[in-house]
C-alpha cells in the first residue's frame, strides 16, 4: 500500500506540512500566529518565515485583528481544492487519526472518514464521521485514543464501529445507512482495497 | 463542585438540592430497566433504548446526588467524570449512544451495532454500581 505521509514528506518540509495541516485543514478558520506555532509545535521564527511565504504566494490571507495578524487558507487561489485535498489525504486529517489508530491495525479490516468532510462540505464546526470494520474492538479503547487527535484537529470524532460480519451483511442486505455510506466519498485512513469492497 | 459550578455559570447546569424519594426513585426505574434488557427475545432496539434511558437515569442521579441537574443528555453525561469519576473514555462512548439516538429521531431508525450495545449494557451496569455506592442524600459529606 503507497504510504500517504511519504508522499507528503517529498512534496513538503515537515514545517509546511504543519502549517497547511492546520490552516487547509480548516480553511474557513482564521488563526493568529501563536495559536499557529502551538498548534504546529514549530519554533515561532520558523512559522512566521512560512506564513509570510504562503502568504506572498497567495495561499494565505492576512487580516488584522487587533494587535494580531490572523491567518486564513485564501479559498479564491488557483489550487485551493487541490491544496485542501493533498493536505487531508497526505499529513492533515487522515494522517493524524491513522496515527492515533495504530494499536488497532492489527484488529482493523478497513477504516475511512465519510460525512461532510470526505464531502468537503463541512464547516469549522463539522464533527469527523469515523468508520472502523473489524473484530474484537470496544468503543471504550477507541475512544482512548481519539483525544490527542481530536485536540489536534480541534474536532469531535464520531466513530462508527462493525465487525467484518456485520458490515458485510449490512452492505449484501443494502441497510440504507451503510449504503448511503458507501456510495459517498470517502477519505480512506486503511484497507481501501479490502474485499468486501471489491464485490460492488 | 467547582468544575460543576462553572457549568453552572454558563447556564448548561441548575442548583437543585438533592431529594432522596427522587434519587431512589431513578435508582429502581434503572435497575428495573437493567434488568428488562436481559429479557429473552427483544429486538437490539429495545435493549439499546432500555440501556440508554437506564444510563440517563443514573447518571443524572448522579448529578441530582450533587445537587445540580440539567434537562441537556449531553451535559447530564459529560459531568459523570466529575459525579461518578468515570474515565473520559467511558462517559465518551455513552456521547455516542447519544448522538446514535438522536440521528434516529431524524433517520427514522435506530442503528446499532452489537458492540455499542454491548459496552452500553457494561457501562450502565457499572453506573448502577458507582451511583449505589454514594450512599444516602442525608448521610453524604462534604456536600
Amino acid at each position: 500500500m503507497i504510504n500517504c505521509s511519504a508522499i507528503g514528506d517529498a512534496l513538503f518540509t515537515k514545517t509546511q506540512q504543519r502549517v497547511l495541516g492546520i490552516l487547509y485543514g480548516k480553511p474557513e478558520q482564521t488563526y493568529y500566529l501563536n495559536e499557529i506555532v502551538r498548534l504546529a509545535a514549530v519554533g515561532k521564527g520558523t512559522v512566521n518565515r512560512e506564513l509570510e511565504k504562503l502568504c506572498s504566494a497567495g495561499l494565505l490571507t492576512v487580516s488584522r485583528q487587533g494587535n494580531q495578524n490572523h491567518y486564513q487558507a485564501n479559498p479564491n487561489n488557483p489550487i485551493f481544492n487541490e491544496l485542501k485535498a493533498i493536505t487531508q489525504k497526505t499529513f492533515g486529517i487522515v494522517d493524524i487519526i491513522k496515527t492515533a489508530l495504530t494499536p488497532l491495525l492489527p484488529q482493523l479490516s478497513c477504516a475511512f472518514i465519510y460525512g461532510s468532510i470526505a464531502h468537503g462540505t463541512d464547516h469549522a464546526g463539522s464533527d469527523i464521521d469515523l468508520m472502523l470494520v473489524g473484530d474484537e474492538i470496544s468503543y471504550g479503547e477507541v475512544m482512548g485514543l481519539l483525544p490527542p487527535a481530536e485536540k489536534q484537529l480541534g474536532r469531535t470524532i464520531n466513530p462508527t464501529m462493525y465487525t467484518v460480519a456485520e458490515f458485510n451483511d449490512r452492505k449484501a442486505n443494502h441497510q440504507p445507512f451503510i449504503k448511503r455510506v458507501m456510495e459517498q466519498p470517502k477519505l480512506w485512513l486503511f484497507g481501501d482495497n479490502e474485499p468486501s469492497n471489491k464485490q460492488d | 463542585m467547582e468544575v460543576l459550578d462553572n457549568l453552572v455559570k454558563i447556564k448548561e447546569l441548575n442548583r437543585e438540592p438533592p431529594n432522596q424519594v427522587e434519587f431512589d426513585g431513578m435508582i429502581l426505574a434503572a435497575t428495573t430497566k437493567l434488568h428488562d434488557v436481559k429479557l429473552q427475545g427483544l429486538s437490539s432496539d429495545s435493549q439499546f433504548s432500555l440501556a440508554y434511558s437506564a444510563a440517563h437515569a443514573l447518571a443524572l442521579a448522579a448529578l441530582r446526588w450533587h445537587g445540580y441537574r440539567s434537562d441537556k443528555r449531553y451535559i447530564v453525561f459529560q459531568c459523570l467524570q466529575h459525579t461518578l469519576c468515570l474515565e473520559n473514555a467511558k462517559w465518551r462512548v455513552l456521547d455516542q449512544c447519544h448522538k446514535r439516538r438522536n440521528l434516529a429521531e431524524y433517520e427514522g431508525h435506530l442503528e446499532i451495532d452489537a458492540q455499542l450495545l454491548k459496552e452500553l449494557i457494561a457501562l450502565a451496569n457499572e453506573m448502577l454500581g458507582r451511583v449505589k455506592a454514594l450512599g444516602s442524600i442525608q448521610g453524604k459529606s462534604g456536600a
